[in-house]
């Protein structure tokens, strides 16, 4: 286990709706560590994204506190967890958000240059990342309407980690995309796992949870139970059961 | 049509913020169209209402003499002709005179009527307008109602070169000689002034003829051959004239400026109306594209879609546009006070239903076609590529800023790629600001030529001007300008005089005559070719000139009275005291029509000479051989205050709605790129750029087409703001005009609104900080 990266203490969030209010988290006590490829599972409306965008400083909670490190991000203003955002944060959403505008290459050094003033080496570092997604250079030249949604997708995971954020969020990353193509989404972000890189992960998708090692249920805004499944090992058939096993006593 | 309204209803539900933009748009334009139609359609038709009202003349002529001669000659003459079709004459006391008005003096032939008498007149009869039914005094023409001059106050009148007092008991309304701007102004004095001037004999014995002729647009070739016939038959009376022509236009300058004015910002802020509609449909239409699909799959025509368009934009701009012409109701009145200190014609606000119906019908149609010529691309909608694609709103042709490569600060290299990606919101912004960048060009030529100093105005409406004119008798002559050549306080003296000659082939010319045209001061008078220097040249009037077809090389032949004689035209003037039409002799020129039996000298006197005390000074030292002392600086002053206040209102009036076009334009601008780019702010809040860098972007993507317009903007209009004033005025004699156009004040003005641009839209841009990143959870 890494030291600790993030942590929660009695963190709740709450929203109003139609005049009454709806919790959606509730006291969530949390460690996240680094290393670790943590998956957050549960059925719809458990409050997954809500706890992931609570943690990333994308949202603000309700009660309790979020301590990244020795820093406490809850109490931080809205420019404040801006700045926190884009020094330590990397971002992965569903439906991918590159900026239509913008070319490939541009949408991750439109990241990258908010913390690197450094433009050469940035886009030396961007290169690197493409290669590694591979994605080509005359690709990272179009823009997103004229590439496929996995290319899009891996380009969103290059934009997330630009700035080598210390975890990297991901929201449903392969939820918009066919199986194939989700299939090679996840084995970049293994691989990026596997040389050090921190992710936090929220899916409904065992084929997706499979690739964490450490596995957080929650339901009806509470961690329910977690399961350790350990480093990802290609065609480890025992994972699978053993995550169904989980799976099944929280309910799934 | 109820699917069409419901669709319409429905577009301006979802767009209230920028349907209230236009509306305030179509607001503004709406009341500036309807106050110039006003102006245009039923102002100067006002001169007219009065004129009937009054049986009022055409041709209004003063000449001193014995009525026992000089009336059965008129009487004759008028009788013999066919064009005349009424007439009166009657007695008057007639003297050039001036008196304090607004600030300065004002300074005209004073006619003295006896009241009675004026009131009773057949042809050309006043009405009075307030009266305190006092015995003793003096009634006034409306115009000098001011705050100076009211009922129960005295008022002092110089007449030639002797001062009396009296008491003002009234005022009138006197549709040809009721303003010094008419050549001739009346004063109405109760039977005891009247008895009591005439005794004095500070005024002449005159004949005041008031002439109604068939034809009012013949009016001014009517008055030339009339003072022709009256000048050949006593060619030593005082004549002095006016006709309906110049009368009417001397007296609606005010008019002519407001209303030109408020066309071209009726014009400018319609142009920017229709633009705006026009990017704001092609917008709604971008970002509309699957629901127009949708609605197209479900059963819906183009024409239906286009039709919900038409409606509501149609809808709004007829319903704002009848609330423009309401407000124009409201503002009219305040123009019409600034207007009346020029005019000194009553004017009654009263409901147009005309004018109204023209705004409401250009604004509706104006609109209409726009709508419809940006909507029509509805059509090639297919439905079933728009529920599939919606719309690409990119252009994918070219990465104009690869930010891999670029040396600019990243927030404004992202704001170049905004810019470069808003072809429709470069266009607006360029549009707005060209027109902006005239108003404040004019602005800055109105400040720098009449507001600040008003004499390069005054230089090239009134012509020559010095610090005092005094006109002596004939015999005098030599040894008056001796002394005044010798005298300490005077620093140049030189014979200007004005007499009238006719153009044996057109009007009655004013000229001005000099001993040399080296002397004067405003050396800009001769606008083309050279004042002349022989007694056989003349330079003439430019507007005439065009009028006439004459060439500078031409001969022309002029009269006065019987005598006749050729000149050859030197040079073009360009004066607006008669309207443009003027020439210029040498004095042994002149002589060669007519003698001069008094002569006007204009002298420029030292800094601290006091002017009052010089003219004292000269009439004590030729009693009885000073005709009049004129104090020219004060009555200039008297009469441009009056357009320094109309201009001065006009200009903050323009310079104010400039203020709220560009706000309001930028809102539409701002209001419709946050809402296209709400998913691109999010995404960058989540990647971690502050709110107010995202403001600082958006406010910068507006300036690269806002310098480059407003830059390119100040650059045409200040080389096409001469010409286009010498256009605005060329209905004042004026075809060229040379003001000095303040460059630093433009360039300040200009960056200033740059500023207050991006200020603006900064505020405007605030927005942006309620746009949450965690929105992205929701937004799809």
């Amino acid at each position: 286990m890494g030291k600790t990266l993030l942590k929660t203490e009695s963190l709740s969030k709450s929203f109003s709706s139609g005049g009454a209010m709806q919790h959606v988290l509730k006291n969530i006590d949390l460690e996240l560590y680094e290393g670790d490829f943590t998956v957050i599972m549960g059925a719809s409306g458990a409050g997954k994204s809500t706890l992931l965008y609570a943690l990333s400083g994308m949202d603000t909670p309700t009660l309790g506190t979020i301590t990244f490190g020795d820093r406490v991000i809850s109490d931080l203003n809205a420019d404040e967890l801006a700045v926190f955002r884009r020094r330590h944060c990397g971002f992965v959403f569903q439906q991918i958000y590159l900026i239509d505008g913008m070319s490939v290459m541009d949408n991750v050094l439109a990241a990258g240059l908010l913390v690197n003033k450094d433009r050469r080496a940035l886009v030396k570092r961007a290169g690197e990342l493409f290669d590694a997604v591979d994605i080509p250079p005359e690709t990272q030249r179009k823009f997103p309407a004229q590439i496929s949604g996995g290319e899009a997708q891996r380009a969103g995971i290059v934009r997330g980690l630009i700035n080598a954020p210390e975890i990297l969020f991901a929201d449903e990353p392969t939820g918009a995309l066919n199986s194939r193509t989700g299939l090679h989404v996840l084995d970049t972000l293994t691989e990026f796992n596997r040389q050090g890189q921190s992710v936090v992960m929220v899916t409904h998708d065992m084929r997706s949870a499979r690739r964490g090692n450490r596995i957080l249920y929650l339901k009806d805004g509470v961690i329910l139970g977690e399961c350790d499944l350990g480093n990802y090992v290609h065609g480890d058939a025992g994972r699978h059961e053993k995550l169904s096993a989980f799976l099944t006593e929280m309910g799934w | 049509m109820i699917r069409t309204y419901l669709l319409a209803r429905s577009n301006l539900r979802r767009a209230k913020g920028q349907t209230i933009s236009i509306a305030v748009l179509i607001l503004l334009a709406a009341a500036m169209l309807n106050i110039w139609l006003m102006l245009s359609m039923d102002y100067k038709q006002n001169f007219d209402r009065c004129h009937d009202r009054l049986h009022a003349e055409h041709v209004t002529l003063v000449m001193s003499g014995d009525p026992g001669e000089v009336r059965p000659f008129l009487r004759r003459a008028l009788e013999e002709d066919t064009l005349v079709t009424d007439y009166y004459m009657g007695d008057s006391l007639c003297m050039v005179g001036s008196f304090a008005y607004n600030g300065g003096e004002a300074n005209t032939e004073l006619v003295f009527l006896e009241k009675e008498e004026a009131l009773s007149r057949s042809v050309g009869r006043v009405e009075i307008v307030e009266d305190s039914n006092t015995g003793s005094g003096v009634y006034l023409p409306m115009l000098y109602k001011t705050g100076d001059i009211d009922i129960g106050k005295t008022i002092e009148l110089k007449i030639g070169s002797n001062t009396m007092e009296f008491t003002v008991c009234g005022f009138f309304n006197s549709v040809m000689a009721g303003s010094h701007n008419c050549v001739l102004c009346e004063f109405l004095l109760t039977q005891d002034q009247y008895r009591e001037l005439e005794d004095k004999g500070y005024a002449l014995e005159s004949t005041l003829l008031s002439v109604r002729i068939a034809d009012r647009s013949a009016s001014e070739d009517y008055e030339a051959v009339l003072k022709r016939k009256v000048s050949a038959q006593f060619p030593d009376a005082r004549v002095s004239s006016n006709s309906y022509v110049l009368v009417t236009t001397s007296r609606y300058i005010s008019q002519m400026i407001c209303s030109g004015i408020v066309s071209a910002m009726a014009f400018f802020i319609l142009l920017i109306v229709l633009v705006v509609i026009a990017s704001n449909i092609v917008n709604y239409i971008q970002e509309n594209m699957k629901n127009l699909g949708a609605l197209k799959a479900v059963g819906y025509t183009s024409r239906q879609l286009i039709g919900s368009l038409l409606l509501q934009f149609t809808g709004i701009s007829l319903l704002v546009a009848a609330l423009g012409a309401g407000l124009s109701y409201l503002l009219f009145p305040f123009l019409n006070d600034m207007m009346i200190s020029q005019t000194g014609i009553p004017y009654e606000v009263r409901f147009l239903l005309l004018p109204c119906l023209l705004t409401l019908f250009a604004l509706g149609a104006a609109v209409s076609l726009v709508v419809w010529i940006s909507s029509r691309r509805i059509k090639r909608i297919d439905p079933i590529l728009a529920l599939r694609q919606g719309i690409r709103t990119h252009n994918f042709q070219k990465n104009h800023v690869p930010l891999e490569k670029t040396g600019a600060p990243l927030q404004l290299a992202l704001a170049l790629k905004n810019t470069l990606s808003g072809v429709r919101q470069n266009v607006t912004v360029c549009v707005t600001m060209l027109v902006l960048s005239l108003v404040v060009v004019f602005s800055g030529l109105m400040i720098e030529n009449m507001i600040v100093d008003i004499n390069p105005f005054l230089y090239m409406v009134v012509g020559e001007m010095a610090d005092s004119c005094v006109n002596v008798n004939a015999g005098i002559e030599e040894e008056f300008l001796r002394e005044m050549e010798a005298d300490a306080d005077v620093e140049k003296i030189y014979l200007y005089h004005l007499m009238n000659v006719s153009h044996s082939d057109g009007a009655e010319l004013m000229a001005s005559l000099c001993d040399d045209f080296t002397k004067v001061n405003n050396q800009g008078v001769c606008i083309e070719g050279r004042f002349p220097i022989y007694d056989n040249e003349t330079a003439i009037a430019v507007k005439y000139a065009r009028e006439k077809g004459l060439k500078i090389g031409d001969e022309i032949t002029l009269t006065v009275g019987e005598r006749e004689a050729d000149y050859l035209i030197t040079g073009y003037t360009q004066l607006t005291n008669n309207l443009g039409k003027d020439c210029l002799f040498t004095r042994e020129g002149y002589e060669k029509l007519g003698d001069l039996q008094n002569l006007s000298f204009y002298i420029n006197l030292g800094d601290s000479v006091d002017l009052e005390s010089f003219h004292e000074r000269v009439k004590e030292r030729y009693p009885g051989d000073i005709n009049t002392t004129i104090d020219i600086r004060s009555i200039i002053s008297g009469t441009a205050s009056v357009y320094v206040t109309l201009l001065t209102i006009i200009v903050c009036a323009i310079l104010l709605l400039s203020v709220v076009v560009i706000a309001f334009v930028l809102y539409l601008l701002v209001r419709t790129m946050l809402n296209r780019k709400k998913r691109d702010y999010g995404v960058l809040k989540a990647l971690g750029y502050t709110t107010g860098q995202l403001i600082l972007q958006t406010a910068l993507s507006f300036m690269p087409a806002m310098i480059l317009s407003t830059a390119v903007g100040l650059m045409l209009s200040g080389l096409l703001i001469n010409p286009l004033m010498a256009l605005f005025l060329s209905g004042i004699g004026i075809v060229k005009c040379t003001f000095m156009v303040p460059m630093g004040f433009i360039a300040a003005a200009g960056a200033g609104l740059v500023a207050l641009a991006f200020g603006i839209a900064c505020l405007l841009s605030l927005r942006i900080k309620k746009i949450a990143p965690c929105a992205l959870l929701t937004a799809e």
